[in-house]
């Protein structure tokens, strides 16, 4: 079990947990296939493991044990692999949503067994936006994806201009594994042809997306070259 | 708690709930808990959400159960593992933490971790924190916040008024330093 210093490192911040949300989500996307990466990462889990000791026990507000139990109960029941995607999701979104989505309806479609990808999109946001940005004051690109049409809108902020080289949009998720090219962003920073509609609405709504630094006309092998130069998530805009 | 890290109880809860025990489950929840809410709590500040990833924490392991390895540390220790992950997860896709959100001093080793205490701790901590012990105030402060608070590099930047990349090669020294002090 060995790996690259570089990589010895990234396992290290990994298990510590200072790696940037474009970083964490690469190297638990490669952790899934690379047992050296995995290893090194387990390794450094527990070196630092004995600390979770010394971390004083603080009682939840309330009794979750009922809401755990019925979760459970739902995974059981739910026979479409999409069914656990959507309602995983659903509850994501909800904490970020203004107005709470109605988990009643998602408790009854559960108890139904109706259809219940169609039956929660009707009650999910639609429409998401993310900020593309290399720190919190300097947003490049501004990203919209429109859930129903599978429609995705890059515009820019303040991207820099490249001379010979072309911007990049990836789309990284852990179900993904490596990151997946969305297409070049022309000079007009758009995308003509966003390859959006091959992913889950889970993975499109969950994913990080990035953007590189490319020769001009895009990635020559389909990876990225480098390290993203712009990272954000999506989050819902409320529609 | 440390009692909790002793008790051999929970590799036997563990096992059971591998074999889907439910009784065996909600036993192990109970005793459990608080220890990771109080994981998950400090690095999430907001308490609805620690709840919310507090409950998905329990459904993974609920579903994980199976993959324990005894040999591979406590149960309590990977129970955090995956608590302490999903917590980051969670933190870093949100909005950076605010600073005002993390306490103004912060020295764990002395708030957290009292080497005096009568509380009972395991000799890999007492290893760890001899290490830990070794690396200058300001650094082992990164290091304890970051496993702590889950601090961002940005946020350990402004809070130590030092650049990120300076930050990053303090963390990578620390860490390196840790490893070499720990194999010895």
């Amino acid at each position: 079990m060995s790996v690259s210093p570089e990589d010895e490192m990234s396992a290290a911040e990994f298990a510590l947990g200072t790696l940037d949300d474009g970083e964490r989500a690469a190297i638990a996307a490669r952790r899934q296939r690379e047992a050296d990466l995995d290893g090194a990462i387990a390794a450094w889990e527990q070196r630092l493991a004995p600390l979770v000791e010394s971390i004083p026990e603080l009682t939840p507000p309330q009794d979750y044990l009922p809401a755990i139990l019925s979760r459970l109960d739902g995974r059981l029941r739910g026979t479409d692999d999409g069914a656990s995607n959507v309602a995983d999701l659903t509850r994501r979104l909800s904490r970020w949503r203004v107005g709470a989505i109605a988990a009643s309806g998602l408790a009854a479609a559960l108890a139904l067994g109706i259809g219940l990808r169609e039956t929660n999109r009707a009650q999910m946001p639609h429409e998401f936006v993310a900020v593309l940005q290399k720190s919190a004051d300097a947003p490049a690109f501004m990203v919209t994806v429109n859930l129903d049409t599978r429609d995705l809108i890059v515009r820019p902020v303040a991207a820099p201009a490249q001379t010979g080289k072309s911007y990049e949009l990836w789309i990284i998720n852990d179900k993904l594994g490596a990151p997946r090219s969305l297409g070049v962003i022309d000079q007009a920073h758009t995308i003509a042809n966003p390859k959006l509609a091959a992913y889950d609405p889970a993975v499109v709504t969950d994913a990080t997306y990035a953007v590189t630094v490319e020769p001009e006309g895009g990635s020559p092998d389909g990876k990225p070259s480098g390290a993203p130069v712009f990272v954000g998530k999506l989050i819902p805009t409320g529609r | 708690m440390s009692t909790i890290t002793q008790t051999p109880d929970l590799v036997d809860l563990l096992t059971r709930v591998a074999t889907r025990d439910r009784a065996a489950f909600e036993t192990l929840y109970k005793l459990t808990q608080a220890k990771l809410f109080g994981i998950i709590a400090r690095i999430l500040v907001r308490r609805d959400i620690a709840g919310e990833v507090l409950q998905e924490v329990y459904v993974r392991i609920w579903e994980k159960a199976s993959d324990y390895q005894r040999g591979k540390g406590s149960p309590i220790a990977w129970m955090a593992t995956i608590a302490r992950n999903r917590a980051l997860d969670e933190v870093r896709r949100a909005k950076p933490v605010a600073l005002e959100d993390m306490p103004d001093s912060f020295e764990p080793a002395a708030e957290e971790v009292d080497p005096l205490g009568s509380r009972e701790r395991s000799e890999q901590l007492v290893a760890l924190m001899k290490c830990l012990g070794q690396l200058e105030a300001e650094k082992r402060q990164i290091v304890l916040l970051a496993y702590y608070r889950g601090a961002s590099r940005e946020a350990l930047a402004q809070r130590f008024s030092r650049p990120v990349p300076t930050i990053k090669t303090w963390l990578h020294r620390s860490l390196l330093q840790l490893k070499d002090c720990l194999s010895s």
